[in-house]
């Protein structure tokens, strides 16, 4: 049948010219002459049947702009070209349904080997397919649930991966509990001296003068602490502050923390005040006991003072 | 600030304090107190647990001019100077 295809193709002439013959009902005379050059693509021709994907290796080869005569093969046979008997010898083994299609003058494309004529017919193949379809849709039910699976992990990801840094105290993340009874328990660590110096630093827009009121302080892990800061509004309008801390080592800064300081809240300077900024705070006595920081006997302490605007919001750590 | 490049390395993530922000003392009531600290700092070559007791008497200033919240000093860390204040008396009296 694909061979029969082949042969079509390498005729002279569309094969689909004797389609439009046999619908058309027109004078031989005017086929020779009026006959559209058949080519894929033209508007108003539904063009040459399409040959089966199966067996044919070869494109459709595109139809000379010339006319030329009708396929040899049917004419060869002592058929006239317009019967339809030409027509389903185009066909081959899949004659039944392009007839069909014939009858009923349908615009689409019949090839010579019929739509799915080859799958369909073979009761075994059928089956097959159908349970390889069956196997298909259930496989794509996995595949779907699988992805719908993932799209809610990502987002409880991000509640669970908290409650793990919480758990584990992964990335500086203190546990929730601490506070007051803490404070009150831990017993200061004597034979851990560790130097805290300070720093004081302005944004570039505020104008404040502010700075440290010691440069250092000695301090051991488990015993509360009160440094200084200083700070002054020179000019001649209030300014209001906000200020953030930052921590030096890094690992250091988990275990550094504050009672209370003047850093995350608005501080509003009147002019020409001066005030004293004071940070209470303790190093956790668990310091002692990590091993990476068995070498670390200076922490430094840096502030930084940037002018909060009106109807500014920052993003606050930890506050709501 | 630490840099949000590095995916390996810890990086610093600032806390909130425990107990807020000390409300500025914008009328100096407490500075007083302040300097009898830095003094006592400077003193004893900026070692804090030698100037624990004026440190206590700062938080006590603030928590009296309502300054700070108020709160119980063992809960801040002066458990043993109140022990010692409290065995003194006693002794004292």
């Amino acid at each position: 049948m694909s061979t029969k295809g082949e042969k079509l193709q390498a005729s002279e002439g569309p094969p689909g010219a004797a389609w439009r013959n046999l619908r058309d009902n027109q004078d031989k005379q005017d086929n020779r002459d009026n006959r559209v050059p058949a080519g894929p693509g033209h508007p108003s021709v539904p063009g040459p049947p399409v040959p089966c994907a199966r067996g044919t290796a070869t494109p459709p080869v595109p139809p000379p702009s010339r006319p030329v005569p009708p396929p040899l093969l049917p004419v060869a046979r002592g058929l006239s070209p317009e019967s339809p008997r030409a027509a389903m010898a185009l066909c081959g083994r899949g004659w039944a349904r392009c007839a069909r299609g014939l009858r009923l003058g349908a615009l689409s494309r019949p090839g010579p080997c019929g739509t799915r004529g080859v799958r369909g017919s073979n009761p075994f193949t059928r089956q097959q397919e159908e349970e390889w379809r069956r196997r298909n849709r259930s496989a794509v039910g996995y595949i779907a649930a699988a992805a719908v699976g993932m799209v809610g992990l990502s987002y409880a990801a991000v509640p669970l991966y908290r409650l793990y840094c919480q758990a584990t105290g992964l990335g500086g993340t203190t546990a929730a509990g601490g506070g007051a009874e803490r404070i009150e328990r831990m017993e200061p660590v004597r034979d851990r001296l560790i130097r805290v110096t300070f720093n004081a630093d302005t944004h570039a827009s505020i104008q404040w003068n502010f700075k440290p009121q010691q440069s250092e302080i000695y301090v051991v892990p488990g015993e509360t602490a009160l440094a200084f800061y200083k700070a002054k509004n020179p000019t001649d309008k209030p300014i209001i502050g906000i200020s953030t801390y930052n921590v030096v080592p890094f690992e250091a800064g988990q275990y550094f923390n504050k009672i209370q300081c003047f850093c995350f809240e608005e501080q509003r300077l009147n002019p020409q005040e001066e005030v004293d900024m004071p940070v209470f705070f303790y190093i956790d006595p668990e310091f002692a006991e990590d091993p990476k920081m068995a070498k670390v006997d200076l922490i430094t302490l840096s502030y930084t003072f940037f002018e909060a605007k009106e109807g500014q919001k920052l993003p606050l750590p930890g506050y709501q | 600030m630490s840099t949000a490049m590095n995916f390996s390395s810890k990086s610093f993530t600032p806390r909130p304090p425990d107990k807020g922000a000390f409300p500025l003392d914008h009328f100096g009531e407490c500075s007083a107190f302040k300097e009898r600290f830095m003094e006592c700092l400077r003193q004893s070559g900026y070692e804090s647990a030698a100037c624990r007791q004026s440190a206590m008497a700062y938080l006590e200033c603030r928590m009296d001019r309502q300054l700070m919240a108020n709160e119980p000093l063992e809960k801040l860390g002066f458990k043993d100077l109140i022990n010692e204040k409290s065995e003194e008396k006693p002794e004292k009296s």
